[in-house]
Parts: C-alpha cells; structure tokens; sequence
C-alpha cells in the first residue's frame, strides 16, 4: 500500500520545490469487476485496471489543477509543471485554502475484495427473478460490478489519508410489455457491502418492478388542476434536493448573488415536519465519502432541520469568499428522516393528485420553478390510484413546495446511498392533454 | 499525441472470435470564470489501452491505465479470459460476424496543445467585454473548454486506424432579473470542432452574438408564462436537432430496440409527416463536413450515413456489428466509446433532420396563436418516444407576428406522434456540437435540423 504514498510524497516534494505554497494530491488505483445484460441477454463482462492522480497547487494565492492516469516518474513531473503553470496563468483569489490541520487517518469501508462467482450468480440470479416475478418486465440493460479503490489523499500541511473500499453496484433499466404496448423505461439500483440475499429483495427494486408492470396500460390525462404530487424518493431527491443544492445553498448560487436563500440562514424555509441532512457516516450509506475536495475530514450536517435552514453547502473556498461556514461534507449521501403515516395511508388521504415515480424535466430556474413530464406515474383520485399516466405534466416552484408538505412516510427507501421517504406537497399544477 | 504502437501481427487473437485492441487519450482543458473569479483551472490527460473480444455473442473486455504494447498485450489475455468465461457460462449458440474488410485509416492531422494562459487570458477578455457591454446581468460565467479524443485502433479484422476529434467551446452565462427580483438566464455555446487556439484567436470575433444574447435575455427578463396545453409551434434548428437525437435518434439504436423501444414495431410503417427525412450522418451533410466528424468506428467499422426516417417512413436502425447482424442490416459505424476503458456502445454521430422548401419569416407569419422556440436547456425522452425539452428562449407569436419573450418552460410530446403534425419545413438547418449524449458513458455528438412547424404540448406555469 505504500506505492501510492510514496507517489503522493513525490508529486507534493516536486510542487514545493517549484514554488507552491500549498499543494494537494489524490493518488488512486482501482479495478472494477462488471457484469452487463442487454436486451435480457448477457452481453459483457469487463475487467478495468486504473489510476488516477489529481493534483492541486495554491501558488501566490493562484490555484491550478491537473490530473492525469499514469504512475511514472515522467508523466507525474509534467503534470506538476504543468499544474505550476496553470496557476501561474490564473488571478489571485486569497480565499483557496486547503485543511492546514496535521492528521494521519485510514480507513477500510464496505467489501474492498469482489467476488466474482458470487457476482455472477446473483446477476443470473436477478434476472430469473424478474422474469418469474416479472414476466411482463423486459430487462434493455443491467449493469452489475463490484468497485474496488485504494485511495492516498496528501498535502502540503501533513494532512494525509488513506482508504481501501469496495461495494457492489446494481442497476436494472427496464419496461413493461404486452404485445406491441409497452411502458417507459425506469431505472432501478442498489450499492451493497454484501451478496448475502438475492438482489431483487434489495432497496425498492421489487416495488418498482411492480409498479412499472402496471403501467403498460396508460392515459393522458385532460385538463389542468392543481393537485398533490406524491414524489417517490428518486423523483423528490432529483427535484427538490437537486434544486435546493444547485440553486439555492451551494458556492455558485451564493457567490453570484442569484440564491434566493441567500439571506435565510437560520430562518425556517420549509415545513417544521422536514430535515434534510448529509450523512455519508450513515449506517445507509455503504461508501460514503471520508474527506472533502479540499482536504477536511467529512462529517454529518444537517442542511435543514426542523424546517429551519441550518447551513449553507459551502466549501472552504465559499466560506471565505462569503464569510460563511463550511459544510461537513459535499457528498450526495442525503439522508431525510420518515413521517408517521404509511404510503398506502398518505394516497388513501389525497382528494386528487399524482404519484410520480420519475420526473423527466428542465433544468429548473434560479427561482426554483420547475416544469417537466411526469414519467412512470399514477393519477390519484378519491383516495386511490386510478390508473398510470402518460402525456402528463407537472410544474411547481420548489420554495413554495417545502411549505405545502402534506405528508411524510415513515417508508423510505435505502439504496446504500441515500436514505430518504416519499414526500405529499400541495400546490402542484398538474396538466394534461 | 499517442504513437502507432499497436501491431496486429504481435498479438495473439482469441480464435473463432472478433477481437479490437484500442489505444485512447482524451485530454480536457477546462477554465471557469464567476462574474470575473476564476472558479476553475482545470486539466486533465486520460490514457491506457483496452481489448475487446467478442465471441458467440458475448464479450470480455479488459483496459489498462497504460499504453505500450506489453500493456495491449496483457489486457487481450484478460479480455480473453473474461469472453471465456461468459461463452462457458451462458452457452450461447455458436455464432460468427461477417468479416469486415482489411483497411488501413492513417492520422488526418495532428492537433496543437495551447498552454492553460490561453485559455485564462481569452476567458477573462471575454469576461471583460460582456461585464462592459451587459450592464443589467446580476451574475456571468465564463467557460472556456476543449475535449479531444484520439484513438489508435486494431482489429483481429485487419482495420488499422488512428483518429483524433478535437472540440472547443467557450460558453456564456448571463442571469438578469425579472421586475419581480426572479433571477433568470440564458446562455450560449460558441466553438465547434478544432483546438482552442484555431477556434478562438480574438475576443471579440463573438461580439455580436454576445450582443444578441444579452439582448435576447433582457426581453425574457420582462417574460411571460407560456400558455399550457397543445399549441402550435416553430421549433427553431437548435430544438429541432434536440428532437432528432432525443426524441427520435435514441429510439432507433439497435440495442435500445432489443431492449424494448417502440421502434422495434415500426420498421417501414410512417412515423412522420411526408416532409420529414431524418439521417445520422458519418462526416459529411448536406455537402459540408459535419460538426463533429465520424470516419471509422471502435469496431472497426467504416463510417458511413444511416438513414434513419425518409419521407415519414421509418427506414432503419443505428447498429453494431452485432445487432446489424440480428437486424438483417448493414452495420454503419455507429459503435463508440468514450474512454479507453469504455466498451464500445451504440451511439449516433451527426443527427439531423433534412431542410425543406420553407422561409422560417412565412413559418412565422402563418401562426395565429402559438410560439416560436429557439433554445434549450436540456432534453429526455425514453424508449416510448415521450420526450421532455426544457425551452429557456422563446417568444409569444400572435397573428403571424413575434410577441413578448417567455420565461423558462418545457415542451413534452411523443415522437412519432409529434412528428405526424409537422406542416412546414425551413430550408436552412442549425447544427450543435457542445454537448454531451449520456448512455452508461458520455459521447460528443452532432445535431441539427431545419425550423419545424408543429404541434406540441407545453408546459406553462
């Protein structure tokens, strides 16, 4: 394991002596094991071997950063040069900073050595599980491996880590048939540390094979109400998480000034019943991350608790910059504690409205409104689910959702990377044919 | 520049077996400016070498982060294992592929490497003319980037080649506000295929564009809410070409059609209005080079036009060697990947649909009540067809004449069922390159088409 050390010792030794202040480096070997079906079929097995150096320098309080995939001398002495140079060419910025705290840390996480028999068998394993279970879904592409890393993050100040991990992915994409009918795609997915019981029982896979096979059978709907929208957690995390972190609490949106949560910190944003934390610590979480793009050790924060925003996502460099504080982590890794009432219970609650399982949309706007089609998706009315949707649009404005929770479930799906339940918010346009 | 290492007769190829043995490096450059800060400064240089080996329908692959013969060596050894394993498992029936024929593609060019100062100093003069000139934005950005591909290729075949794709772009974002205090934005990718210094040698060559853009953005800054439910539109070049690729392209490549897609039923049947015509070009439309040209694929196929709809009749698939095979078609050289360590998967090249008779001034002045849509953000569909563009530029058309700008809104429809309404046809077509297809990995693309007159639904408020 001390290759790759000494490879990061090397690239920091080349960065000071060629005048950096400050540098840091990320030296990393990985392999990966994958296993592919397409159209039903096995189609691929890969085995990758890589590497990657990334390397950043702070020089006059200029930052550049380079990164290549080799390990040789030669290729790590260009690629430092060239780093020193780009940060030559760029204007100073005092607020680049990286962690300046002594520490040694390593760690191990999730399974770092495949099994590949085990692999494979689960892979063949799950696709005759769906086709029993499931013979109406058509499997276009299932993509299964195990990654491996072996990690060194260094820096100029003594901040040094180390980390082996490992994890076993599992991703279906699939549509439900019947003659020439067919559904919309959907995606599936599931990050373990172990193959100990069959995949299909993993996550939510089962029920969204479920519900995917009845939505073959689909009807626009007519007209325009305004309605509830039940997110399922992969829709509410691409929608109202994806929105809250690109537009409202991460650097960019807060430097250039276009963040309408700007001046909320610590002012209640969202229903009380609502807390959104980062929590690559969670036991949910099989790898989640252990330091940060600039070198601090990652912890657990809450974004929004309670319904009070409770931090911004800044990193150190946005910190500064806004005289802010940093975040614990910038992981994915989001976790949102479950309500009290069941799914089953929530929908059994609704008037009128949708359950929308994906959300194919644009990007929404710096206000957080947001517009797109509601895919693999459900009308509600009277209590219960009617019937799948097709043609069948949804539009919002993410600030005003928070405050129109209707319902939280105490289900919530665990992937091994995010942990999160099905959210009811009112207030949601809701248009048709 | 990757050297011509790879010898097909030092390698011991798998027998009864399709085997390519690739070498890549794809290099990125990348600068961002926030509202003059330089935000990133970024390089990146990722080689190594992969084998491929496809047998009786199942294939092993293995890559390297390295690139000289001993590595190649090694990888076809695990490739080789890894098809052994699959073929030994799954027991498919026995099967070969057609042979291709032997061909030698030399390099057409090599490609210059400018340092990251000129990336910087163009980002900034830039920067400095649209902080000048655009006296009413809150926020700019700046992206200067350059990615290129470049390949040395070896197949148990006999093709021999060795390509490179360069590609530049510098992208301006502009927010301005509403009257209200909403931000809102638009943007605009300028560049297309080459290096960074042959596509960008003086500031202020974008000048005019930049002018239009802010002046674009200050119009949808006093927007409206488009008006939801089904309209009919002029979808400019730009939404057009998102459509070809999005809406219609993806439908088409043979592996999401063994997948399920809703193509898979409609080979020969009409699709579209007579007067579209829709091709995923290899290197040259319309008499031009394309965008972002195509010449010999990762299969060692060579590159030539899959036509995909002609005269509203769906007429064919985008293939690999294999699924051409299966599909009873000629392969077209449609199999791409992105990294060293990618598979070669199916992907289109140039999609665009054809240009008709129509001035784009009469396609407007014949709408009473609709829209006029220029620009996306984004666009998705699925295999049924159902599509999703996100519109960040458009404008209200009021008996046949431009109204107000709209603020951001999306458009949904299904393909082939949209595609039915189209009524007229513009005879110039826009082409767009900066983006990036995703399909397990990322590929450059072309697209492009003529404005559309059409129905679709829209997304409102």
């Amino acid at each position: 394991m001390n290759g790759l050390k000494e490879i990061a010792r090397r690239i920091i030794s080349l960065a000071q002596a060629q005048g950096a202040d400050c540098a840091q480096c990320t030296v990393r070997e990985s392999t990966k094991e994958e296993f592919n079906m397409d159209g039903g079929r096995f189609s691929l097995m890969r085995t990758l071997f890589d590497r990657d150096v990334s390397i950043t320098v702070l020089k006059g309080q200029r930052k550049g950063a380079v990164h290549i995939n080799r390990f040789d001398d030669e290729a790590v002495q260009e690629a430092v040069g060239q780093c020193i140079a780009a940060s030559e060419s760029a204007a100073p910025d005092p607020n680049w900073e990286f962690d300046a705290e002594p520490k040694e840390r390593s760690w191990v996480d999730g399974a770092p050595d495949c099994d590949r028999e085990a692999l494979f068998e689960r892979t063949r394993e799950l696709a005759k599980d769906v086709a029993e279970r499931h013979p109406k879904i058509m499997i276009e592409q299932m993509i299964n491996s195990h990654d491996r890393a072996h990690t060194v993050y260094l820096n100029s100040s003594g901040v040094s880590y180390e980390r082996l991990s490992g994890a076993y992915g599992f991703d279906l994409m699939y549509s439900a048939h019947e003659g020439e009918k067919g559904s919309s795609f959907f995606g599936s997915g599931v990050i373990l540390k172990t193959l100990d019981r069959p995949v299909i029982d993993c996550g939510a896979i089962e029920r969204e094979l479920k519900a995917v096979e009845q939505q073959i059978e689909t009807k626009p709907m007519e007209g325009k109400f305004v309605g509830t929208a039940v997110l399922a957690p992969s829709a509410l995390a691409e929608v109202v998480i994806g929105t809250i972190l690109d537009n409202f609490v991460s650097d960019t949106s807060l430097i250039d000034g276009t963040s309408i949560w700007k001046d909320k910190l610590g002012e209640k944003v969202s229903d009380e019943r609502l807390t959104v934390s980062f929590k690559p610590r969670s036991e949910a979480v099989v790898v989640g991350q252990r330091f940060t793009s600039e070198g601090y050790e990652a912890r657990d924060f809450d974004l929004i608790k309670d319904g009070k925003l409770e931090s911004f996502r800044l990193s150190q460099y946005g910190a500064n910059k806004m005289g802010g504080v940093r975040a614990g982590n910038d992981s994915w890794n989001v976790v949102i504690p479950g309500g009290e009432k069941s799914l089953d219970e929530i929908i059994r609650g609704i008037d009128r409205g949708v359950f929308v399982m994906r959300f194919s949309g644009g990007e929404p706007a710096s206000s957080g409104e947001f517009s797109g089609v509601a895919k693999n998706s459900f009308l509600i009315e009277n209590g219960r689910i009617t019937g799948a949707l097709s043609e069948t649009m949804i539009s919002g404005c993410v600030p005003d959702m928070l405050n129109q929770i209707r319902d939280i479930s105490r289900d919530v799906l665990e992937d091994g990377s995010m942990s999160v339940p099905y959210i009811a918010f009112d207030g949601i346009t809701i248009s048709g044919k | 520049m990757l050297k011509d290492v790879l010898n097909a007769g030092s390698f011991s190829f798998e027998p009864a077996a399709h085997t390519e043995v690739r070498g890549q490096l794809n290099r990125s450059r990348r600068v961002t400016l926030l509202s003059g800060n330089i935000i990133g400064n970024a390089r990146s240089d990722v080689s190594g070498v992969s084998a491929r080996v496809w047998k009786n329908g199942v294939c092993g692959f293995s890559s390297m982060a390295e690139y000289d013969e001993e590595a190649a060596k090694q990888v076809l050894k695990a490739a080789s294992e890894n098809a052994v394993f699959m073929d030994s498992r799954v027991n498919y029936p026995r099967q070969t592929l057609p042979a291709l024929s032997r061909a030698a593609l030399p390099l057409e060019r090599d490609i210059s490497d400018p340092a990251q100062k000129a990336y910087i100093e163009y980002a900034k003069a830039l920067d400095a003319y649209v902080a000048a000139h655009c006296p009413k934005l809150i926020s700019r950005r700046i992206v200067a980037t350059e990615d290129s591909m470049e390949k040395v290729l070896v197949t148990s075949d006999g093709m021999s080649a060795h390509t490179i794709l360069p590609r530049s772009y510098c992208y301006v974002i502009m927010t301005a506000e509403t009257p209200s205090g909403a931000p809102v934005e638009l943007f605009k990718a300028f560049g297309g295929e080459g290096t960074f210094d042959v596509n960008f040698t003086d500031p202020t060559q974008y000048a005019s564009q930049i002018d239009a853009l802010y002046e674009r953005l200050m119009q949808k800054s006093e927007g409206v809410y488009a008006e939801a439910g089904k309209k009919t539109v002029i979808l400019d070049g730009f939404m057009t070409g998102m459509l070809s690729h999005e809406a219609v392209g993806h439908t088409v490549e043979a592996d999401l059609v063994l997948g399920g897609s809703v193509a898979g039923h409609m080979l020969g049947k009409p699709v579209a209005s007579e007067l579209v015509t829709l091709t995923d070009f290899a290197h040259t439309a319309f008499g031009q080079r394309c965008p972002l040209p195509v010449f010999v694929d990762d299969e060692g196929t060579p590159a030539k036009d899959v036509p995909l709809i002609e005269n509203g009749i769906l007429t064919g698939y985008m293939n690999n060697r294999e699924t051409a095979e299966r599909f009873h078609m000629a392969p077209g050289g449609n199999a791409r990947a992105w990294l060293f360590s990618d598979e070669p998967l199916i992907r289109m090249r140039n999609t665009a649909v054809h240009p008709g008779k129509d001035k784009l001034e009469d396609m407007i002045a014949s709408v009473d009540d609709g829209y006029y849509l220029i620009d996306s953000s984004n666009g998705q569909a699925d295999t049924t067809g159902e599509f999703m563009f996100g519109v960040t530029m458009g404008y209200e058309i009021k008996k046949g004449k431009l109204g107000k700008a709209l603020l951001d809104t999306t458009i949904s429809g299904v393909a082939f069922d949209m595609l039915k309404t189209v009524d007229m046809v513009s005879d110039t077509v826009v082409w767009a390159s900066s983006g990036f297809c995703g399909k397990k990995q990322p590929m450059p693309v072309g697209m492009g088409g003529p404005a559309l007159r059409c129905q679709v639904m829209i997304g409102g408020r």
